[in-house]
C-alpha cells in the first residue's frame, strides 16, 4: 500500500514537471487514438460484409469444392461444421459479454472475421453454403455487431474521462490524482 | 439512445438473443430439410424397387403389353410425375409418355452423367446419389431416381440366352416423383420455426424490459426526483423501498443536505 502510495505520489510528481502543452498534447493524442480505436468493431463489420458478399457468390475464383476434396480429402461433414458453430458463438458471445462487464480493452473483432470467413469455406468445400449461408452469416453478424458494441461503449467511457482529465488540466495546470480503476483501465 | 441505461442494457441483450436465436434456427431448419429430403429419397428408391419388382416377371416373359399396363398404372397414381425404363444403349425401352419410346437419352444428361462419367460407367451407386432434384416442363419440383436393372442368373440362365453373364447392368428405371408435398411440409416448419423465434425474442425484451423498469429505471427515477426536490426543499424525506445500493446513496445524499441545512441555519 505505502509503495502504491509513493507511486502514486511519484507519478503525479512526473506529470507536474512535465509542460503543461505537452501534457495536455498527449491528452489529446490519447483522445484521437481512443477516437480511432472506436471504429474498429465497425471496420471488421465491413470486412465480414464482404467475405459474407464473396461466400454469396459461391466463391466464384476459388476451384470447384470437387477439386479440393480430391486433392485434400473429405472434408467434415455440414452437421459436424454446424455444431461447431454452433460451439464458436456461444462461446464468442460468452466472452464477449463477459469483457463488456469486465470493461477491458481488448481488441479482437478482426480474428472473428477470420473464423466465419473459415466456417464459409468448410461449408462450401463440403457443399453446405446453401443450406447453412444464413446461419454462418447470422453468426459472424452477432458477435461482430456485440464486440463492436463493446469496443465503442469502452472507447466511449475512456474518452469521458480523458474530457474530464482535460479540463481539470486546464483548470488547474496539472493531472488528477489517478485512482485504482484509471490504473486498471491503464494497463491494458 | 445509448446515454440512458434502458438502450445501453438492451441493445446487447436485443443482439445476442436475435443473433443466437437465428443461427440456431437457420441450423436447426438446414437439419431438418436435410433429414426430410433423405427420407423423401428413400421413400423414392423405395418405390424405385416396387416397380422394378413388379415388372420383373414381364421383363423376364419379354411381355411389351403388361410392362405398358404396370408402368401406366403407376405413373396414374398421384404424385407420380413420370416413369421410363431404358435399355443397355440409353433407348427408351417403356414410358408413361408414349412419344418419348424408342428415343435416346444423352448419357450426359443430368441423371446419367452420375454413372456414366467415366469411360467404364460405375455399376453400383448409393441411395443420395440416384437421386436428382429439377423442376419439369409443367413447372412442377421433381424427384427422380435412377435405378438399375442388375443382371441376375435367372435373366442369363433363361432359355431364350438373350442376355449374357458378363453383362453387369441391363437397362435402368426412371421414376419422377412429385417434391410438392415435401416442399410444403418443409415451408410449414420453416414458418412455425419463424413464428415461434419471433414470440421467443418479444418474450425475452418485454421481459428484460419489465425487469430493468421494476428493479432499476423506477428506483432511479424516485432517488432522481428526491435530490430534485431537496434543491429547493430542505425538509423532503428520503424515498423508502429502494435497493440496497441506491438507498446508500440516497443516505448518503439526505445526510449532506442535513448537514447543509444545519450550517445555513447555524449561519444566519
Amino acid at each position: 500500500m505505502e509503495q502504491a502510495g509513493a507511486n502514486q505520489v511519484e507519478a503525479v510528481e512526473q506529470a507536474a514537471c512535465k509542460p503543461l502543452a505537452s501534457l495536455r498534447q498527449e491528452l489529446l493524442d490519447e483522445m484521437a487514438s481512443l477516437r480511432h480505436f472506436s471504429n474498429r468493431g465497425l471496420l471488421a463489420l465491413s470486412l465480414f460484409l464482404v467475405v459474407s458478399t464473396l461466400a454469396w457468390r459461391d466463391f466464384w475464383f476459388l476451384p470447384r469444392p470437387e477439386k479440393i476434396v480430391a486433392s485434400l480429402g473429405a472434408p467434415p461433414s455440414p452437421q459436424t461444421i454446424s455444431i461447431v458453430l454452433v460451439l464458436y458463438t456461444f462461446s464468442a458471445i460468452i466472452l464477449s459479454l463477459s469483457r463488456l462487464m469486465a470493461g477491458l480493452k481488448h481488441a479482437s473483432s478482426f480474428c472473428h472475421v477470420g473464423y466465419t470467413g473459415v466456417f464459409y469455406l468448410f461449408y462450401y468445400f463440403a457443399q453446405g453454403l446453401q443450406d447453412n449461408y444464413w446461419a454462418v452469416f447470422g453468426a459472424g453478424f452477432t458477435v461482430l455487431s456485440l464486440e463492436s458494441y463493446r469496443i465503442w461503449t469502452w472507447s466511449q467511457q475512456q474518452l469521458a474521462k480523458k474530457e474530464q482529465q482535460l479540463a481539470y488540466l486546464d483548470r488547474t495546470g496539472r493531472l488528477p490524482v489517478k485512482d485504482d480503476e484509471d490504473e486498471d483501465d491503464d494497463s491494458y | 439512445m445509448f446515454d440512458k441505461i434502458a438502450g445501453r442494457a438492451l441493445v446487447p441483450v436485443g443482439v445476442v438473443v436475435t443473433g443466437f436465436l437465428a443461427v440456431c434456427f437457420v441450423l436447426l431448419y438446414a437439419g431438418i430439410k436435410d433429414i426430410v429430403i433423405r427420407d423423401a429419397a428413400g421413400q423414392a428408391n423405395n418405390l424405385a424397387g416396387i416397380v422394378l419388382k413388379s415388372t420383373r416377371y414381364a421383363m423376364m416373359n419379354s411381355d411389351r403389353t403388361l410392362n405398358n399396363t404396370i408402368i401406366k398404372n403407376i405413373s396414374e397414381q398421384k404424385g407420380v410425375e413420370h416413369v421410363r425404363i431404358f435399355n443397355k444403349k440409353g433407348i427408351v425401352a417403356f414410358s408413361s409418355r408414349p412419344n418419348e419410346v424408342n428415343r435416346q437419352v444423352d448419357k450426359k444428361a443430368e441423371g446419367c452423367v452420375i454413372c456414366h462419367e467415366k469411360a467404364v460407367p460405375v455399376a453400383s451407386v448409393g441411395a443420395m446419389q440416384k437421386a436428382r432434384t429439377f423442376r419439369n416442363a409443367a413447372g412442377t419440383d421433381v424427384l427422380a431416381i435412377t435405378a438399375p436393372i442388375y443382371n441376375e442368373p435367372e435373366c442369363y440362365e433363361a432359355a431364350c440366352h438373350f442376355h449374357s453373364a458378363s453383362q453387369q447392368v441391363l437397362g435402368t428405371l426412371d421414376i419422377g416423383l412429385s417434391r410438392e408435398a415435401t416442399l410444403g411440409a418443409l415451408n410449414s416448419i420453416r414458418m412455425q420455426m419463424i413464428f415461434f423465434s419471433v414470440l421467443t425474442l418479444i418474450l425475452t425484451v418485454a421481459g428484460v424490459i419489465t425487469l430493468l423498469k421494476i428493479i432499476v429505471l423506477v428506483p432511479l427515477q424516485k432517488l432522481q426526483r428526491f435530490t430534485e426536490k431537496s434543491e429547493h426543499n430542505s425538509n423532503v424525506t428520503q424515498p423508502t423501498d429502494l435497493p440496497y445500493e441506491l438507498d446508500k446513496i440516497a443516505k448518503s445524499y439526505y445526510f449532506i443536505r442535513t448537514k447543509l441545512g444545519e450550517i445555513d441555519k447555524s449561519a444566519l
